[in-house]
């Protein structure tokens, strides 16, 4: 059995410790916010947190999270159901196209802000590049962060 | 005339034969210096790899997609990663949200070690010669504060280091193995840790 925490709830689970985080919140929790999107850490989509650090769930196995807090996609609004800024500068800045990548996208802009509050362009393309939008939603990207930061 | 060639040629053998006996006495000497420079030629062999020189990289911050893995050119790792001076993460990205503690077991795929980061920028090797990386190594300012035997046990056992000659699939290792850099380097240490004086 393998005891974490999602989203600030407990869990035990009865699955190979090999199985990706991706794996058990889509396949065992029912949870599909979070994407498969390349299955190699090459573009971002499966981003959650572990522990407060965005790590790619496809490639993250469920054994390395053992112990820990898992924030996925779900787990963003408070208790009561308010959208965190970051989501509600995403939603009032109209940025995804067809979405497949944005929960992605919004689990680590939501890392680069608690790390950097007030981030310049320079800030949101290192932290951001590993996230790819094939869309092409970049600008509108940053113009959310940077909202979601003065918020 | 022919007693005096004889002469010679007895003079000649006493010759060699006392310096046979010398060297033969030297055997418990240490390593000389060009023992020690071809030694330290072998280590900077591993030292000069893309494995370690991709992540030894200078105050840009940015590691390098180098070697016959990544194709003819040297390129900057894509995705535009460039970490802050902690060379650990960029705000919002550490290099572990894709880099984790083993290789993932496809070509491609996010290699991972513990402790994934960049080396400490005092510690680039990024187009540094085998005298500068000497140089460097020697230089406790330089090595993360280590004596030569402490280098040589970190060459021998530290699991980001060990990642070089087990870099997943598609990745070409460090050459020799972390056993045999050891010894280089404890044959290169034994026989004073000499420098070459150029290249």
């Amino acid at each position: 059995m393998i005891n974490l925490s999602i989203n600030g709830k407990p869990v035990s689970l009865d699955v190979d410790p090999d199985m990706p985080i991706l794996w058990v919140v889509r396949e065992e929790l029912q949870m599909t916010g979070t994407k498969f999107g390349c299955g190699i850490a090459f573009c971002g989509a499966c981003t959650v947190h572990l522990d407060g650090q965005p790590v790619r769930s496809c490639s993250t196995p469920i054994s390395a999270a053992e112990g820990l807090e898992v924030t996925t996609i779900e787990g963003l609004p408070d208790s009561d159901g308010k959208l965190a800024k970051v989501q509600q500068a995403w939603i009032d800045a109209q940025v995804p196209q067809c979405g497949y990548c944005q929960s992605g996208q919004i689990m680590s802009a939501a890392a680069l802000l608690r790390d950097n509050p007030d981030p310049t362009d320079e800030d949101i393309d290192a932290a951001m590049s590993g996230n790819i939008c094939r869309c092409g939603t970049y600008p509108r990207i940053r113009a959310a962060i940077k909202a979601a930061a003065r918020a | 005339m022919a007693n005096r060639v004889l002469m010679l040629f007895g003079l000649i053998a006493c010759a060699t034969a006392a310096m046979l006996m010398a060297s033969t006495s030297g055997a418990q000497a240490p390593p000389s210096k060009a023992d020690g420079l071809e030694a330290w030629e072998k280590a900077f062999e591993v030292f000069s790899h893309p494995r370690c020189v991709n992540c030894h990289v200078p105050e840009d911050n940015r590691p390098r997609w180098s070697g016959p893995s990544y194709g003819a050119k040297a390129q900057y790792h894509g995705m535009n990663i460039i970490a802050d001076d902690t060379r650990k993460k960029a705000a919002g990205l550490p290099c572990t949200s894709c880099h984790g503690v083993s290789n993932l077991p496809f070509a491609k795929g996010a290699p991972g070690a513990p402790h994934w980061a960049l080396a400490p920028v005092e510690m680039v090797w990024w187009a540094k010669s085998s005298r500068d990386i000497c140089e460097q190594i020697k230089d406790p300012a330089r090595n993360g504060d280590k004596s030569l035997d402490e280098v040589v046990e970190h060459v021998r056992s530290d699991d980001l280091v060990q990642w070089g000659w087990n870099p997943g699939p598609g990745r070409e290792p460090a050459p020799y193995s972390s056993a045999e850099l050891a010894d280089f380097l404890r044959n290169w240490v034994n026989s004073g840790a000499p420098c070459p004086v150029a290249g």
